[in-house]
């Protein structure tokens, strides 16, 4: 047994990549920086030596060189695109919702679109309105798209080997807040579906339905309320589009109660429609109203001072669920850093 | 040419008797430009097209029953009834698709050439915009693009002097010049009489010989009448926007009126070209027949083909 590896986030979306590319010579990646050293904040590291000939640095034109790796995907190569933060990748909404999402749909079928967009989301400290936009319910309102979120190294790696294997547009929603976290991950090429969710801890109490970044919280969550005597049933989405829909009811049904944690403004979230599906459901019966806790319906502000109230914590999740149950809230602050900075955790 | 303008009117009628429930945008008038191109290309080569393609998809040799099956919403549609006019595809000829967001197509057709250029292929590609959608951002940057990767594309500009209605003078300075903007791109220009099957052709060959050379992207600006209204079966003089190509102009500058008088004058007779037009529009209406009576698609399938 060769020794286990542990492996950043970051890591293992670039072994992920240079494992595709080396089985697959229609792979290509393209996007801003991706040919540099550290492309990719790291995730690209090394290819362009590599492969040469397909990794392409890229005019700062968002629609048009994401447009144009559609209309390669189209005829049949397969496009690793990259987008650096989720604001980006807005400019170029055309080509990933309105042409790649309809494509096979719109011409009645036979005409798959094999690319996948890895678009960068969510909190970074000091990155403020403009960078740190979580719009992960953007991308699960369009049908067409399979849209996945890693929540770990082992899961991204294992979900961005599915998607270049996959004959549809995927959208890898990579949260930066995770980039740090490490993870043992199995070297060879492995794979993870894209559209189940995953319960990555049994209980019997509640249901906590999560995913990315909002996940690694709802994860220190859990062990806090073990102490208070709370099980927690903790359920990764994994996918946004389409949903796991037997997971996630089946967690319910057992806990009989729902709880969703978002790193996203509260309208219109993810948890929101999780309630709205889980409430019309006939063979649920909550013993609880649910409960969504996600960021304020205001942009993410700068100053830590103000950051520090926006997103959900180990600590506020675990608080929300002990007021459920009737017990005494959790008295403890969290550092600057464990509010601030992005968590080096290893997970497992 | 003469099989677009049949086919146009035969289908502007059928819907002026309501049997189409799918917006359409007619190419009356543009078809110079369609078949000058195309007739420069090989069956390899990939064209694609944008929301007025009907033109462009019959020229490339796209399928006349499996349009207007299209049209109609029928299951033996091209896009069996899930795309319509806007949306048109012959993959065994080529025509690899058309959108009607303005612009978007653009890109599309740019990363066609970029795959061409990566398998190394003979072919090449062209696609087809209006003056309107020249003014979308995306379009700028990718004839960057293609100039940056060397791509082998044709780019061509139908300008019909109109974004809808909209004239050229209400979007652009007086100092607008599609020729510098695209030169200075690196993008090879030429420009064409685009009511001239001649001309068109003849300026497109000098082009997509250029292209075939390995030199890169070109563009051909096409000046244009579109002689109905934007989206509906009709001459919309009436509504008084037009100028310079009033009825009697276009009329004047028909192109196809032009290749009859050629032809003509090199000796051809007027019955054959009776004959010719006879048989064109008997296999029109035979297409809109079978179309009339084809089934519509399953009511299974608004669920199908969501993913390949």
């Amino acid at each position: 047994m060769p020794e286990p590896r542990i492996l950043k986030y970051t890591d293992a979306l670039r072994e992920a990549t240079d494992q595709v590319m080396e089985q697959d010579a229609n792979v290509f990646v393209m996007g801003l920086g991706v040919s540099y050293s550290k492309g990719a904040d790291g995730t690209t590291a090394g290819l362009k030596q590599k492969y040469p000939d397909r990794v392409f640095d890229v005019p700062v034109s968002e629609n048009g060189f994401t447009g144009m790796a559609v209309g390669a995907a189209i005829q049949g190569l397969h496009p690793i695109v990259h987008h650096g933060r989720v604001e980006f990748a807005l400019l170029a909404m055309d080509p990933i919702l309105t042409q790649a999402a309809k494509w096979n749909y719109m011409f009645g079928g036979g005409n798959p679109v094999p690319i996948v967009f890895r678009i960068n989301i969510g909190r970074q400290w000091g990155n403020g309105p403009q960078h740190t936009q979580a719009l992960y319910s953007l991308f699960g309102n369009v049908p067409g798209l399979k849209v996945v979120i890693p929540s770990t190294p082992r899961m991204a790696k294992g979900l961005l080997v599915s998607a270049v294997r996959d004959n549809n547009p995927v959208v890898l929603l990579e949260p930066r807040w995770l980039f740090q976290i490490t993870e043992i991950v199995p070297q060879e090429i492995y794979t993870i579906p894209l559209d189940k969710a995953r319960v990555v801890r049994k209980g019997s109490d509640i249901t906590i339905v999560s995913y990315g970044d909002g996940l690694i919280a709802s994860l220190e969550a859990v062990d806090l309320l073990e102490k208070e005597g709370v099980h927690v049933e903790l359920v990764d989405l994994v996918s946004i589009n389409p949903i796991d829909w037997e997971t996630v009811f089946t967690s319910v049904n057992r806990t009989g109660r729902l709880m969703c944690v978002d790193t996203t403004n509260e309208a219109f979230n993810v948890g929101s429609e999780i309630i709205a599906k889980v409430a019309q459901s006939p063979t649920i019966a909550l013993k609880e109203k649910p409960i969504s806790l996600a960021t304020p319906n205001v942009p993410c502000p700068t100053s830590t001072v103000l950051t520090e109230l926006y997103y959900p914590t180990s600590v506020s999740i675990a608080n929300k669920v002990l007021t459920l149950f009737g017990k005494s809230s959790i008295e403890r602050s969290l550092s600057f850093e464990e509010l601030h900075l992005a968590p080096t955790v290893m997970i497992g | 040419m003469l099989l677009i303008r049949i086919a146009e009117e035969e289908i502007a009628a059928l819907y002026l008797k309501n049997k189409i429930m799918s917006f359409v945008h007619f190419y009356v008038g543009q078809e110079a430009v369609a078949v000058g191109v195309s007739d420069n290309l090989h069956l390899e080569d990939r064209a694609m097209g944008n929301h007025r393609s009907h033109g462009h998809y019959l020229a490339k040799g796209g399928n006349l029953r499996a349009m207007i099956c299209e049209l109609l919403g029928k299951e033996k549609g091209s896009s069996h009834g899930k795309g319509g006019s806007m949306h048109m595809i012959d993959k065994a000829v080529n025509f690899t698709g058309s959108t009607p967001i303005l612009g978007s197509i653009v890109p599309l057709a740019a990363g066609s050439a970029f795959e061409q250029k990566y398998h190394r292929r003979d072919s090449i590609t062209a696609v087809y915009f209006g003056d309107g959608a020249s003014e979308e951002g995306v379009v700028y940057e990718v004839l960057n693009l293609a100039a940056l990767f060397g791509l082998p594309i044709l780019f061509v500009i139908e300008n019909n002097l109109y974004s809808v209605n909209s004239k050229l003078r209400d979007r652009r300075s007086a100092d607008y010049s599609v020729e510098k903007i695209v030169s200075g791109l690196g993008v090879k220009y030429l420009k064409a009489n685009g009511n001239d099957y001649e001309d068109v052709h003849a300026q497109a060959g000098t082009l997509i010989k250029s292209i075939r050379a390995g030199h890169g992207p070109s563009l051909l600006e096409c000046i244009t009448f579109r002689h109905m209204a934007h989206s509906a079966p009709i001459m919309d003089d009436a509504q008084g926007y037009r100028e310079e190509d009033v009825l009697e102009k276009r009329l004047q500058e028909d192109p196809i009126k032009k290749v009859k008088t050629k032809l003509l004058s090199q000796g051809i007779k007027e019955e054959e070209l009776a004959v010719l037009e006879k048989e064109i529009r008997a296999q029109v209406s035979s297409d809109i027949q079978f179309a009339i009576s084809a089934p519509y698609p399953a009511k299974e399938s608004l669920y199908t083909d969501l993913y390949a």
